[in-house]
């Protein structure tokens, strides 16, 4: 019994699903609040992520005719529920809800499934915009993965394990990876900037392009799925980047593992922020050139790096 | 929305009512467009959502599609030609939808009453909340006039 209410615990509320609700919260106003810092202006108070949830559950929800409506009411949830589910193994400050040797792997799968989705999702729309932004959404997805994923080659190599949690327990003693291997580092931001179709890649919903790209013809109840997935994606690869690159906060004291998390988890999304506004949207031909002709050989002698110091 | 008359469902509608009455007038996202005018009014809506005036304080977003938005901001006055534009861009939002309309020629019809190609103002189309006139009107009008909006959801 008391097992079965740890686990409940466990996944959600404190790693789990309450946990990150509030920490995609944070992100999102935070997010916004430091944009508009840069812009010198005030920005949105503090309830505004959950005024615009609560608005759009509570909304009208259309869809154009002809289009297949339980694949548009399915993909949402189903990518909702991949990115949930990677969270069970990214630990926050060393707590886990599981961990097992492997699940670097599943979670990368995971967080790269909800960009598939997204793509289908403007197929099946039935508008213009839609079918334009999700082959853009592709598109950008080859180009940004294959770095993405070679960057987190790197601190599985040098952690000796395909466990995220193992990966930030050995990092303890030792430099940081993001100081022994600072390019792969760099590349793994760049991704998680587009995986995220954020400001300088967000190439797939350029609104004075294609409109809203995939969503554009959702509303409602499903637009928030979208919105909460994207958001929630964020905070899961920022969490992401901190265990496999920055330690995991892993020290002695419980109280310090906390604060060190999110003051590392501040950092990236400053970084985040900052790129957001300081560079302007690249074209699409543009990322498939960087990404395979400069970050992809890049993250290739990152890898060839690591394998020769220390592997 | 039904009233069931079970406890559940009452209770259910006492308690979120009033939470998304709040959600509503704190995140209005606005679509903006153009019936046929000659752009001074647009330029001041544009000109209010610039960072000086930050209507991002009240949740006010600009939105590229009507599926997405709440609150349709017009201007000029409907000319024969985007007069079925004008019905399907509304038809295309998500109720609840609110339209405030932006300057003289949307209020009335303005200087172009009475032409031939012209239908006159806004609200012979479509129901309109919100009559925001000025020729064109300053951005301290349009917020000020989005927030009358607000205040009446």
């Amino acid at each position: 019994m008391a097992e079965l209410l740890s686990a409940l615990f466990t996944w959600f509320v404190f790693p789990g699903f309450i946990f990150l609700l509030l920490c995609t919260w944070a992100f999102d106003w935070l997010d916004r609040r430091i944009i508009a810092r840069f812009h010198g202006r005030v920005g949105p108070p503090w309830f505004q992520p959950l005024a615009d949830w609560i608005k759009l559950l509570a909304k009208e929800d259309i869809l154009s005719t002809g289009i297949n409506e339980r694949l548009a009411a399915i993909l949402p949830m189903l990518s909702f529920a991949m990115v949930l589910a990677a969270s069970l193994y990214i630990p926050v400050a060393g707590y886990t809800a599981a961990a097992f040797e492997g699940d670097l792997i599943v979670v990368l799968f995971l967080l790269s499934m909800p960009a598939l989705a997204y793509f289908l999702a403007g197929w099946i729309s039935g508008g213009a915009y839609g079918i334009m932004g999700g082959n853009r959404a592709l598109l950008q997805y080859f180009s940004y993965e294959v770095p993405f994923l070679m960057a987190m080659v790197g601190p599985a190599i040098l952690g000796n394990s395909w466990s995220i949690s193992q990966i930030a327990q050995q990092q303890t003693g030792t430099l940081w990876y993001a100081f022994v291997q600072p390019v792969g580092f760099i590349l793994a931001i760049i991704g998680l900037i587009g995986k995220l179709k954020r400001d300088p890649l967000d190439i797939p919903k350029a609104k004075s392009e294609v409109v809203g790209g995939s969503l554009t013809e959702y509303s409602g109840r499903k637009l928030v799925l979208w919105h909460l997935t994207m958001e929630m994606q964020a905070v899961l690869g920022i969490f992401l980047l901190i265990n496999t690159f920055l330690g995991g906060a892993i020290t002695a004291m419980v109280g310090l593992n906390i604060l060190l998390f999110f003051l590392m988890a501040m950092v990236i999304l400053l970084s985040l922020s900052t790129a957001s506004v300081i560079y302007a949207r690249l074209r699409i031909d543009q990322l498939a050139y960087l990404g395979w002709r400069v970050f992809a050989p890049l993250a290739l002698l990152q890898i060839a790096f690591v394998v020769w110091m220390g592997g | 929305m039904t009233m069931s008359g079970t406890t559940s469902g009452t209770l259910l509608t006492r308690w979120a009512a009033p939470m998304v009455r709040w959600a509503r007038r704190k995140s209005p996202w606005v679509l903006h467009y153009n019936t046929g005018g000659c752009n001074g009014c647009d330029i001041e809506i544009l000109a209010a959502l610039t960072p000086r005036y930050d209507v991002e304080r009240l949740g006010i977003l600009k939105e590229a599609a009507p599926r997405h938005a709440d609150i349709l901001l017009c201007t000029g006055p409907v000319t024969l030609q985007s007069r079925d534009r004008l019905r399907r861009i509304y038809a295309q939002m998500a109720a609840p939808k609110w339209v405030a309309v932006i300057g003289s020629c949307g209020c009335s019809g303005g200087v172009f009453q009475g032409g031939p190609n012209v239908m006159g103002g806004i609200d012979q189309v479509i129901p309109v909340d919100v009559f925001i006139p000025g020729c064109p009107c300053r951005p301290e009008a349009v917020i000020d006039g989005l927030a009358q909006l607000l205040e009446m959801i």
